[in-house]
């Protein structure tokens, strides 16, 4: 079944809207009753264990498994903070870079668990691109989501524009960040994994590195059958499911 | 991640109940952990080590069934995630919540298990072999470390528990287990221990142990002499 929203991927499986997105999303916490907490608690942990599966720690050709997790202002930031610490207990050595932290208690508790888990948070963001390759073996870009519209603000314009130029793999949140939601970007960020959470965006559509995964195993049923996700089954417990 | 086997298995170290009570209000305060987001992982690795313990392949009835019965406090609260990942695992539970808990965070667990098309029963039936034909399992999620026999229809349940020929697994404590010589206590043949196991299921003598601590921070394991443990990729369970 390949409609207008079918992409590359299992047949039939649905590649989203923006508008679609969010209303998934606001039917998770309005219908189903879900915390942001207990779904980005998931969401976390299934891009930890994407990036193991992809990247184990003896696939790092620097020394220690260091891994930079750049964190934006909103809910994929928060993704990228549950990540952070699931990959630490992975044995990874994150370090966060969260410059414009969210003041609610949820995301103030996130920030706090990974410090008292010794996770560095970076004060400043490396300058060069060159110093990001040379101390970590993959970034992960947890800084725009799937409610991203309009144009970059800073500091994450010049943060993009540095990325762009990393040569280690950088594994993006749901939507690499800069893209249109819906239409990519042909010259933005060009991440070697691509973690879609729930169900794949359009913007997938225009992937091209070399990990899609599937992540944020909590759909119900009766909500993958109202949008017609076609969602593939995911192996056994695990939280991911490889698409390509 | 490395196929490796592991160090070989020390025996763990068990918690008392206050070691046990300490850790979790240090999570909370200390650490900035959710009340809700400690329930989700807890429920969600407890359903993980039940699909190691009665692997869909193993089950002796034709349907998945499982009976999860949860009691009215946290213990319940966590029987109530772990009914949740269950299903989405491709079980078929069904949950039994007599005495529900008012407090908001419960009735949201509550309401994402009826969303997730999972059956309440209305009254658990006391003719023991009715549930030991209708169920390939019972998850305990009814006392957990809170102690002796709880309130009313705690009691029930467990009187019925202990007749059960079908496994039961037991999360955190089996239900009824209190410090003390053993009477009348359930046998469960699967223990799930969270952060580490409590001292009062030293005398637990089921053919499976597994320990859900994946998620304690390294500091906390260091202070309460609990760590570190190895567990296998990234699963969040290991076998003891």
């Amino acid at each position: 079944m390949h409609g207008p929203s079918a992409g590359p991927g299992p047949a039939g499986l649905r590649f989203l809207g923006q508008e679609e997105a969010q209303a998934i999303d606001q039917e998770l916490f309005t219908e189903y009753k879900f915390s942001v907490d207990q779904l980005m608690e998931l969401a976390g942990l299934s891009c930890a264990t994407a990036i193991a599966k992809a990247y184990p720690p003896s696939s790092f050709t620097t020394s220690q498994p260091a891994v930079l997790v750049v964190c934006g202002p909103g809910n994929n930031g928060g993704d990228g903070l549950v990540c952070a610490r699931h990959l630490k207990m992975f044995g990874y050595q994150p370090t966060v870079y969260y410059p414009k932290r969210s003041s609610k208690p949820l995301f103030e508790g996130l920030t706090t668990q990974c410090k008292k888990m010794d996770i560095p948070f970076l004060p400043e963001f490396p300058t060069e691109a060159a110093f990001i390759d040379e101390l970590y073996g993959l970034v992960v870009d947890a800084i725009f989501g799937f409610s991203f519209t309009g144009a970059v603000r800073e500091p994450f314009g010049s943060i993009l524009s540095t990325l762009e130029r990393v040569t280690v793999p950088i594994a993006s949140i749901d939507i690499p960040s800069g893209w249109d939601v819906e239409k990519g970007k042909a010259d933005g960020l060009q991440p070697d994994m691509l973690i879609s959470l729930t169900a794949p965006k359009k913007a997938a559509m225009h992937f091209t590195g070399r990990y899609h995964f599937l992540g944020g195993r909590f759909v119900p049923p009766a909500l993958q059958e109202k949008y017609a996700l076609n969602l593939p089954a995911y192996p056994g417990t695990d939280c991911v499911l490889q698409l390509t | 991640m490395s196929s490796a086997p592991g160090p070989p298995r020390e025996p763990p170290r068990y918690l008392s109940r206050a070691e046990a009570e300490a850790m979790e209000k240090e999570l909370l305060e200390d650490y900035r952990f959710g009340r809700q987001q400690l329930i989700e992982i807890w429920g969600h690795a407890c359903a993980v080590a039940v699909t190691k313990a009665f692997p869909l392949p193993s089950l002796p009835r034709r349907q998945p069934t499982l009976l999860v019965a949860c009691g009215p406090a946290q213990n319940g609260a966590i029987g109530l995630v772990c009914a949740r990942h269950l299903r989405s695992f491709g079980y078929e539970p069904t949950i039994f919540y007599p005495k529900r808990s008012p407090e908001p965070l419960h009735r949201d667990f509550t309401t994402q298990c009826e969303k997730m098309d999972i059956p309440f029963l209305s009254y658990l039936p006391t003719e023991v072999q009715l549930i030991d034909d209708a169920y390939n399992a019972v998850v305990d999620a009814v006392l957990g470390a809170e102690g002796s026999e709880g309130p009313e229809p705690c009691a029930a349940i467990l009187g019925t528990l202990r007749l059960l020929r079908i496994p039961i697994v037991s999360l955190d404590v089996p239900s009824g287990w209190a410090p003390g010589p053993a009477s009348g206590d359930i046998s469960p043949a699967v223990l799930v221990s969270l952060a580490a196991p409590q001292e009062v299921t030293r005398r637990f003598q089921g053919r499976r142990h597994f320990l859900a601590g994946r998620f304690v921070p390294e500091e906390l394991q260091r202070k309460f002499g609990i760590g570190p443990r190895h567990y296998p990729g990234s699963d969040c369970v290991v076998a003891l």
